[in-house]
Order: C-alpha cells, then structure tokens, then sequence
C-alpha cells in the first residue's frame, strides 16, 4: 500500500472507531462499531433550504407534466451504460448532490440488452422513433437475454406463459431485486473494491470448469464496471477512487455507486438498501466536528432523495399493465433493531422520513420500515404520523427477519429481504394457483385461452378432468396437488432458463461488484391468488359447490349453496387451507433444482398486477366471477371479512415466513381517519398498537393508508387536483393518478375499514 | 338423563375486531342481541330483537378476546355494546369477571337500562362505561326511546355503590331539531351532574343515516325519514361548549368543597401538660435543625414552642389552611393526603419522627394544597410562624437545614399532588400543560408556545397517566381547539379553558 492511499485512509477514517471493517471489506462491522442509536422524537428536524425547495419544484414540475401529457424523453441517439452519458443537472450551482441517470433529468434510456423488443415498443408507444442504423447495428451484432431465453424455453414453457398460469416473468426485461453494497462506495473508495477484486480473481485457482470460468469472466467485467463508474463520477468533478472525507462526500460516493446501477440495469425493482444508519456515522461526526449543522445536513439528505426520485426507466405499457404507475422501486430500508439489541434507528432515519413532509409525499423512494416490537417509542410515533399524514410508508418485520438474515439485511422491491452485499436474488415473478385450481377441475386445459384455430389449449397433461356434480374436496385437493407438482417442475425450469440466460447476456456487473465475491443466492418463486384458493377450498368442503360446465366440459360457473368460512375471518379452518397451499407449493418448488445452487423462496405478492390476473381468469368455486380482479397479494377477498379489520390481519399474520413464504407475504390495510380514532394523537397511538398487534402474532408486512374514500373518488374524477397524492398498493406505493382507471375503481373497492 | 347443569350463555349479533372509536384504546366489541330501548336514530335495528343473534358463553368471549390481546397496548381492551349488554346480566357478569381475571380492560356501553340485580357483581370489574344519554327530560326519553328517564338516574346515583370505581364517557347522540341547542347542552350537563366527577370524556355524535338500509331491511318504519344527519362541524362547537360547561360546573364544585374546609379552621393549642411539654421540647434541642441556634435565643423561644398530641385519624392541618406553624413530628406518624374530586384520598407522603413539614409554606407564605392527618397516636411541635420568621427564616444554617431535609421532600409531595391530585384525566393533563407553560412555555406572538422537551412516556410519568390516556387526552384538547402541537411545540390556544379545568 502506498503512502497516498494510507494518507487518504486516515483522513477519509478520522475519529471512526477501527475493527474488521479496517483490515478487510466488512460495512457491517464498521456500522456496528461506530454508530450512534437514537431514541427520541422528531422535535430536531429542520425545514428544507431554499436550494432544496427550488430543485423540488423544478423536478415536481417535471413529474407532473409527464404524468400530465403521458409523454417521456428518451435518449435515442446511445444505449445505457454505467459511463455513456455527460454529466447532467438539474440546476448545477443549487445542487449539492449531484448525478442523473443521462444528461438530463427525467430523460430516460434506452436499454437494449433485456431485449430489444421491449425498447422499440415502448418507442412506439411514445411515437419515438430509434436510428435505423442503430438497431441494425445492436439487432446484427448484438444477442439479447430475451433472445437467448427463447431460444431454450420449450413447447410448455411457452404454453403456461401464453395461457397466464406463469405471468410477469422477467425474460423480456432486466430482473433487478439485486443491491449493491453502495456504501462501500463511500467506506472505500474504488480503488481498493478493485485491488480486492483483482486479488478475487487470482485466488480462483483449479481446473477451468464452467463454474470457475464464469466466475473469472464476471470478475473481470466488475473490475470493468468499477472503473467506469470511477470515470462517470469524474465527469462530475468527482474522485471516488479514494474514501469519501465527509456526510457530503459520503452520501455523493453512495450515489455514484446506485447511480452505476440504474444506469446500467433496467431491473423491475432498483432498490437501494440500508444506508440511513451508515450514513448517519458520517453526518454525526461533522457535527461533532462543527462542520455541518442539522439544518446541512438535512438539505443532504433532501438533495439526495430528490435523485431518487428522478429514476426513471423506459417501460411498455403492457408492463405498466402489471406494474402500475412506473414504479421503480427505489426500495430503502429503515430502522430495525442490531442483533446486540441496540436499535438501529438513528437521527437519519428520521431525516429520510421527514423528506416526505419537506418535499411532498411521492411514492418514490420506497420507505420501508423494519418494525420490531423494540423499536424507540419515539420512532414508531414518527412512523405512524408520517403513514397517517403521507400514506408512503411499508412496513416489515424486522424480529422475523433477524434471525434469517442478520442485522444488515435490506428488502428489494416490496418484500424481498436478503443481506446487504452478501445475498441477492433471481426474480420469478409468480404463478396463478387461482388458475391452477381450476386446471384440477378441467383437466389441465385452459379455461379461457383459445389457440389461433379456436380449439382448446391443453396446457397441463397427466390432470383428469373432473365430472362431479357436487364438487368433492378430497378430489379437488388430489387433483390440485397434481397441478401443483406439474407447474412447480415448469416454474423452477423456466427460471432457470430465465436467469441462465440473465447472467449472461444482461449480467449486472456494476451491481455484483458492489457484492462479496461469493454471493447466496435465493429463487424467488411467487403465488397469485392465494386467497381465492382458500375460499374456494373451503366452498367445496364447507358448502355445496355445483360446477356449471359448457359443451366442453369446462368449468364457467359455479353454484354455491350454504355458508363457508372465508380467508380474513381470523377462521382456523380455512386460514389453514391458505397455509397448506402455500407450503405444498414451496415444497414441490424445492423438488426441482435451481440454477447456481440457489435456494428456493417463495412470495405471497400480486403487485397491482391482481387486476390483470383476475382479467385471465375464469369464475372460481368461491363465487368470484369470470374476470373479476384477485385480492392483491395475501389479503382477503374484499367484503369478505366480517369481523373487522383485525380478524383480517390475524388471518394473513397465520401464514408462515420462515421456511414458507420467505419471499414476502404482502398485506394492505386501508381505513379512513375517522376510523382510527377521534383525533390525530389518537390515531397515531391506535396505528402503533395496530403494528405492534400484528407483528407480534409473526406476520411480515403492511402496506398502511389512511384515507377517505372521498378523496380517491373525487381524485378519480379530478386527477389536477391531487397531483401527489400517493397510495400504497401490494408491496409499493404510488401516484393514485397514474394508475388506470381500473386500477383506480379496484383499490377503491377494497375493503375500507370503517366503523359506524 | 342426567341433568346438565346449565351453562350461562349470551346472545351475541356481531364482533368488530377493531373497534378505535368505542372505549379508550383499540378495542374488541362484541355487540350483545336484545334492547329495551327503541330511539328513533338507532342505527341498528338488527340488534334490537332479544331472541336474535347467536348463543355465546363467557369461555368463548375470552378465546375470541386473547386473539385480538396483542393489539391492545395500554389501555385497550374488550368493549360489551349492543344492544343493550345489561339485558344480559348473569351472562355479562360472569364474562367481566372472566374477562378481568385473564387481564382484560373492560369496557361497557350501556343506556343504563338492564338487569339491576347483577350490577354488583358486574361494575366492580368494568374500567370504562360508555354511558348514552338519550334525552335530558321524562317526556323527551319517552318520545326519543319509548322508555321513562328515571332508570338512567337511578343508575348514575347507584353506580358508585354498585362497585364501580373506573371511569366514564358520556355520549350524546345529537339529531337536528331535537337537542341541536345550547340549552340542550346545559341540561345535559346537569343531567349527568350525580356522575361528573367520574365523566372522562364527553362526546356529542352527530345523528347520520347509515342505519336507514336495515330499517327496510327488516320491514320496520324509519321515524327519522325526514331529517337530515347532524352537521358534524356543529355538532363539534357543541361538543366544545358541553366540556366547557362540564370543566366549569366541576370547578365550581371543588371550590364549594375547599371553602367548606376553610371554615373548619382552627387555632392549635397544646393539649398536653406543661410539664410534659419542656420536656419534650428539651429533649428535642439537639435537633439538627436546632443545632446550630444560639442557647439564648433557643431558651427564648421554648416556651413560644407548642407540643400538640394528636389522636388517630386527628387533622393537623387541612387542605386550604393558611400556614401557622411549621411541625416537627416528634413521635407517631402524619399523612399527607387530599381529597379526589371523586371524593376519594390519595396519599402522597407520610411523615415519621424528625421530620418537619410547612416550612416551605412559612417561606412561601402559601396555603396547604393538602391535608396533614394523624395516622397513629402522634405528637408534633408546632412552630408558629412569627417565631419561625424571626429566628428560623433568616438564619442560614436552619434555612440550610431545612431546604436540605423538607424541602426536597416537600417539593416532592407538592409536585405529586399537583400531578396526582385528582383522578380526572382532563383535570391531570390541563394542569401538566399549564405546569410545563410556567416552567418551560415562551411568550411568541401573544401565544404560549411550550417546547416538548419530554417525551410522551416522560409526560405521563409526571402527569400520573397513563401514555395513551395522555396522548388520547393532548389530541382532544386539540380536537377541542384549546392547543395545538406542531414540530414538537405545543401552542396554547384557549389559557381559559385549561385553567377552568383547575381551581
């Protein structure tokens, strides 16, 4: 080591208590060695500086006008990357965080290597239009992930994709739900994450089989990325090739580093991890120091959400079918408690909250907190004012999570926990068992999708359709085994495709390089309709189901006679059937072998894309018509709770994280004000206790909104009026005006809780 | 066939499992089949029928109730609503006490009308009544609910001696046209006059017709078919006006109480033989707080001294006495207590052998906020105030003394009893604001603004609440427009209506 980089060390290090953080890379070590907890209220926050309010009105304007004229700026004259673009701003001399994702805000990019199909149609649905030379140039030269993966599906693999039983799967599309360690960034600079790498590299010794070759492979393209993202941040006058020296720097080189990553990645869900401890070190001691004050610091904190704010990617609007309201999933971790038993939660944390009061609510970024029945008194106070007041904020189990993933774990997207910089994940979307049940009944054929000659699709083979005039549970269930042991084999193969095929055509290498050299990697399978399964279950073993038929003898509708137990209800005897389907399925997932070793997850979350699902599905045994939308991720069936709102939490709390559902079970929970309680301290002690209630009884997450029914109505009708007004959906919040209309009337038909 | 003993059960219409608006905290509410009365707003006919609903027993209420513990917090609990739950006395009884046994705060909304012979063995387990009154006349319950008001009386004169010692909210249901009058308002307020000083809140719901749907449901007639639901805005600005005639009415009260006592003064006069007396007063010397007299001047004041031998249960000074002596408890033991709004003692401090009290007052020349009471045969000497102005206040090393021994300790009681001395939450935390106002609270712009400088769990501690009664408290007073909290400062909106709150 020379003496340049020691001289930057200990100035980049000064004051910071030294530990394995020091001798080798290890950010844990250095939060846990360094931080301070915070245990009291938000009475220190500050207002956002004039600078601040300039660049969020400017940016505002921008976003509304977007969302108003349905238009978006593309760059059409490059392809993304890491280093492609000039540096760009918003307004150079007010910004004290700077970096967008090209040289202009809210111009977006045009990423090829997902596949190229995506690109020219989400051109032209913009009427945009690339150089012809362009995409002759990519087309004849360049292969794609989503042509690779078509390459190698099968005949079947196509089929449950086609018919809808496997639906949002990202083979057209950059996966994401992976996290860059980005404060390693800051903590390091990138010069010494190189050296480490190229030592990785040279420590890969043995015979060339493919394992080892891919992994040689990928270090170098890392070595590769981080040297572009040393030479994209030095375009904005910026060396972080060294150690960041202060808060500023700190939160700048943390930036960069996410920067890189959305620069150079498409991924469904950006997220950005657990940074708000980590950079609370830096903040706190140029405090100490003199050099920054709260009101400073705030601004950096501001500055840097503002960014956040802008990520924006080229989508279709097919994906925004599934994926409502161009969310990006900027995804940030918040509080939860350190495996030592202090909390996490430090002043930072609330300085990140507070954005949402100093520049407006926005659903961006995604404000995940990790609740623990331990956290300060003071913190979760400022949570639920700030959910009452904002409707943005998720919550997550941070005592389930714990003991799974340590103290430095980060969610991705809406409910995808792995630990910072050690774990990722392979995204997979999810599989439609609503649609699946009803394959047990028609002998695996689809029950709506016709071929192109108008004959019936068989997609399924081996199923027996069944002929029973009164449906019979113990048949139903055997036959629905079946289907679920089929389509578990089909998911885990075409995954394995998919993500083959990622890894080598849209390998994320900025993002991996941010990672350990060997990195858990998790399968994350998914389920859709998880409550209209139960209930339909339950119909058929509680009351008398009578399947009507057509000429073919396909189910269209069915007739129900006599009462049954409903998922919400906080009923053991179908809130277990829920259970069981959820296990069944995670074990016949684990049954086929995933790709690089990784270990199977599975997710209890629809997204918006509940709408869509219930578009491709016929009638279900549980009265649900043809068409009609599924609940969004595990909740109950609207209207069908009867006992309130708490029953229907106690339901979803049933379903089992660890070892099940250890992708995420998502849950959202939507009252009116008046019903939380008679006046604003009120409402903000009934939402701790609410919280508190639920995840003591081990659920694992929340979406909350507080509400009133009016106000989604009149913002349907007058979208001008409420040009923030941000929601949370199944696993992320959003804009309520960029959601279609049918989205819209399916969140307002959810059940609010109110009482009389 | 053998014979079954017969099991208790209920009659249950319905639960909501998250009930956040009836009874303090979150709340499981279990509506109860059956009600003698008919008000012409109900809003659910449905659970008028007694012989509707499902059959339920006490056993099954506590199972369903542990599902929803883990929400409850600090203060939440099981509300019994209706219907009318009294109706269902042997059943409710038995199911409170369960309820209360596993732990449960208990809540019942009640008109007041049930089975009275259970009462006794109902009240003593309930924490919170949720009392409706209906009507403020004979004539106005009948033509309102098609039931006479007198039972609703008898049941606030009785509700005390029937064991219950929690809290109450009283609740008004307000239909235009009917009680929509400041009138209205007062007479509510004298309606509840036998139970005020148990009245912890104070709501008026505003009339709305979201029951209207069952009454065709159910084939019944709508009485109300032609008016309109309660403005709520107004029915807010009543709201505010029948606290503040509630908070006033019990000001009043406790002043009447205070001047009673005033009159019951008495001038101290030794009660034990001369002799006896020197004696006691020798011996007592080489008190530390005497210590350090001059011989003369202590030889001087001896005989000024007075030793009053005091009985159990005898007063020594009662609350409202202007300061005339400071004591010294030679032997036995003195109380210091006072008397609750609800008539009730709260102690907060006994004193023992060598320890003094009244010194402050002396200093500060204010009166007793409490009452000094024998506990046991107890003997004291009395110190009048002119000896201890002349010698004792202006001498250092006794004013040392006595600052280091009793004032702490005075302090402290007089803290306490500012904190503690009543059992109505409005009362506790009106006195918290205006306590930190004077300590804490900056003059801005005509307003007192006081800094949070406490936490809510600090809050409490000092207000002797619990945390969600504080906060629950703070929000209403805002709701009622008397402070606003904002970035952790609390502005004083209305100074009046806290103070009318305190004596």
């Amino acid at each position: 080591m020379n003496n340049d980089f020691m001289a930057e060390r200990n100035k980049a290090w000064q004051g910071f208590k030294p530990g394995n953080w020091s001798e080798t890379i290890d950010t844990r070590d250095f939060i846990q060695k360094n931080y301070k907890p915070y245990t009291g209220t938000d009475s220190f926050l500050e207002e956002p500086t004039e600078n601040t309010k300039y660049l969020w009105n400017k940016v505002s304007e921008l976003i509304q006008d977007e969302v108003r004229n349905k238009t978006v700026t593309v760059d059409l004259t490059r392809f993304s990357g890491i280093d492609k673009f000039d540096a760009g701003y918003i307004d150079k001399d007010k910004e004290i965080i700077v970096g967008l994702q090209t040289d202009e805000p809210m111009k977006r990019m045009m990423n090829p290597y997902g596949g190229f199909r995506m690109v020219k149609g989400s051109l032209k649905a913009y009427n945009l239009e690339i150089d012809p030379k362009m995409e002759e140039h990519f087309t004849e030269f360049r292969k794609t992930h989503n042509d690779g993966v078509f390459d190698a599906y099968t005949d079947e693999m196509r089929r449950v994709r086609t018919v809808g039983l496997l639906t949002g799967l990202p083979d057209a599309y950059g996966r994401g739900r992976i996290i860059g360690d980005y404060r390693r960034v800051a903590l390091y600079g990138i010069d010494y994450l190189i050296q480490e790498r190229i030592k990785d590299k040279k420590n890969l010794t043995g015979n060339a089989t493919e394992e080892i070759i891919r992994k040689r492979e990928e270090f170098s393209e890392q070595i590769r990325a981080l040297q572009a993202m040393k030479s994209m941040a030095a375009k904005y006058g910026f060396d972080i090739g060294r150690p960041a020296y202060n808060a500023q720097e700190a939160v700048q080189w943390l930036y960069f580093g996410y920067l890189a990553a959305i620069k150079e990645n498409n991924g469904a869900a950006m997220s950005l991890g657990k940074n708000t401890t980590f950079l609370d070190i830096y903040i706190q001691r140029d405090l100490d120091n003199g050099t920054l004050t709260e009101k400073e610091a705030q601004e950096l904190i501001d500055q840097f959400v503002i960014k956040l704010r802008l990520v924006r990617h080229l989508r279709t609007p097919e994906y925004d079918e599934l994926f409502a309201g161009d969310p990006t999933w900027v995804t940030e971790s918040i509080g939860g408690m350190g495996e030592d038993g202090r909390t996490l939660v430090t002043k930072t944390a609330f300085r990140f909250l507070h954005t949402l009061t100093n520049l407006d609510t926005s659903p961006e970024p995604n404000m995940t907190v990790l609740w623990s029945n331990d956290l300060p008194r003071g913190f979760k106070d400022y949570c639920a004012k700030i959910s009452i007041q904002t409707d943005s904020i998720q919550y997550e189990n941070d005592d389930l999570l714990r003991p799974i993933y340590g103290d430095d774990c980060a969610i991705a997207c809406c409910v995808s926990a792995m630990q910072v910089g050690k774990q990722m994940q392979f995204f997979g979307a999810r599989a439609n068992l609503g649609k699946a049940l009803l394959y047990a009944l028609n002998g695996g054929i689809d029950e709506i999708k016709k071929d192109k000659q108008g004959n019936l699709i068989q997609v399924l083979e081996g199923i027996e359709k069944n002929t029973e005039e009164i449906l019979t549970y113990d048949q139903v269930v055997a036959d629905f085994k079946k289907v679920m042991d089929k389509l578990a084999n089909i998911y885990v193969n075409t995954m394995n495709t998919i993500h083959y095929m990622h890894d080598k055509y849209a390998y994320e290498a900025g993002q991996m390089a941010l990672h350990d050299p060997e990195v858990h990697i998790f399968m994350a399978f998914g389920i859709a309709g998880i409550s209209i399964v139960a209930d339909s279950l339950s119909a058929i073993k509680y009351a008398k189901v009578r399947p009507i038929r057509d000429e073919n003898g396909i189910t269209m509708d069915f007739e129900i006679e006599g009462d049954f137990p409903k998922f919400g209800n906080d009923d053991d005897r179908v809130d277990n059937i829920a259970q069981d389907v959820s296990q069944y399925f995670m074990d016949a997932l684990r049954k086929t072998p995933a790709y690089r070793n990784a270990e199977h997850t599975l997710s209890l979350l629809t997204i918006t894309s509940n709408v869509t699902y219930g578009k491709k599905t016929g009638a279900t045994p549980d009265g649900r018509k043809k068409g009609e939308p599924f609940a969004p991720g595990a909740n109950p069936m609207h209207g069908r709770d009867e006992s309130g709102a708490l029953a229907s939490l106690n339901s979803v709390a049933k379903l089992k994280y660890e070892g099940c559902c250890q992708d995420g079970i998502s849950n959202t929970f939507s009252i009116i004000p008046g019903s939380l309680g008679k006046n604003g301290e009120e409402r903000i002690n009934n939402l701790v206790n609410i919280l508190d209630g639920y995840f003591k009884q081990d659920a694992f997450h929340i979406n909350v909104n507080v509400l009133e029914r009016a106000l989604l109505i009149d913002a349907m009708n007058h979208p001008e009026k409420y040009p923030n007004l941000t929601i949370r959906v199944s696993g992320y919040a959003v804009r309520f005006n960029q959601l279609d209309r049918e989205q819209q009337e399916d969140v307002l038909a959810r059940t609010f809780h109110e009482a009389l | 066939m053998k014979k079954q003993e017969e099991q208790i059960t209920g009659r249950l219409h319905s639960i909501e499992t998250m009930g956040l608006v009836d009874g303090p905290g979150i709340r499981t509410i279990f509506f109860l089949q059956g009600c003698p009365l008919r008000c012409l707003y109900c809003h659910n006919p449905d659970t008028q029928d007694l012989n509707g609903g499902r059959i339920i027993t006490p056993a099954e209420i506590l199972q369903l109730s542990n599902r929803y513990k883990p929400y409850q917090g600090d203060d939440g609990g099981v509300t019994f609503s209706g219907g009318e739950p009294l109706l269902h006395g042997e059943f409710l009884a038995e199911t409170v006490k369960l309820l209360k046994e596993n732990d449960f705060n208990v809540c019942i909304d009640t008109s007041g009308y049930g089975q009275k012979e259970y009462y006794s063995q109902i009240f003593p387990y309930v924490d919170t009544i949720l009392l409706d009154v209906k009507a403020f006349s004979e004539q106005a319950y009948l033509d309102m609910c098609f039931v006479k008001q007198k039972p609703l009386i008898d049941f606030m004169n009785q509700l005390e001696d029937y064991g219950f010692h929690g809290q109450i909210w009283v609740r008004h249901v307000m239909v235009p046209g009917y009680t929509d009058n400041k009138k209205s308002m007062q007479e509510l307020i004298q309606t509840i006059e036998p139970i005020q000083h148990l009245v912890e809140r104070l709501e008026i719901l505003p009339y709305h017709t979201m029951g209207k749907d069952k009454y065709e449901e159910l084939n019944m007639p709508y009485l109300l078919e032609n008016v309109d639901p309660m403005d709520k805005e107004k029915a807010k600005e009543f709201e505010v006006y029948a606290n503040v005639l509630l908070a006033e009415q019990m000001s009043k009260d406790r002043l009447d109480l205070k001047e009673k006592q005033d009159d019951e003064n008495y001038r101290l006069e030794s009660n034990i033989s001369f002799k006896e007396q020197n004696k006691i007063i020798e011996s007592f010397t080489d008190l530390p707080l005497l210590r350090n007299l001059d011989p003369k001047i202590l030889n001087n004041i001896q005989n000024q001294l007075i030793v009053k031998k005091l009985d159990k249960e005898e007063f020594l000074f009662q609350s409202g006495d202007d300061p005339n002596y400071m004591y010294i408890i030679y032997s036995g033991a003195i109380k210091i207590y006072n008397v609750l709004p609800n008539m009730k003692e709260q102690i907060f401090y006994i004193y023992r052998k060598d320890d003094f009290v009244g010194g402050h007052n002396l200093l500060s020349d204010s009166k007793y906020w409490y009452t000094g009471e024998a506990l046991m045969d107890t003997v004291v000497i009395a110190i009048p105030a002119t000896i201890f102005n002349t010698y004792f206040s202006n001498k250092k090393s006794v004013l040392k003394e006595i600052l280091s021994q009793s004032f702490a300790r005075i302090r402290w009681a007089e803290d306490l009893i500012n904190r503690l001395a009543t059992l109505n939450s409005s009362v506790k935390t009106a006195g918290l604001i205006l306590r930190l106002a004077e300590n804490f609270g900056i003059k801005k712009n005509g307003q007192i603004q006081v800094p949070m400088e406490f936490d809510r769990a600090e809050m409490s501690n000092f207000s002797g609440l619990t945390r969600d009664s504080l906060t629950r408290k703070l929000g209403e007073f805002e709701e009622l427009g008397y402070i606003h909290i904002e970035n952790e400062i609390l502005t004083i909106l209305n100074f009046d209506a806290l103070e009318s709150y305190l004596d």
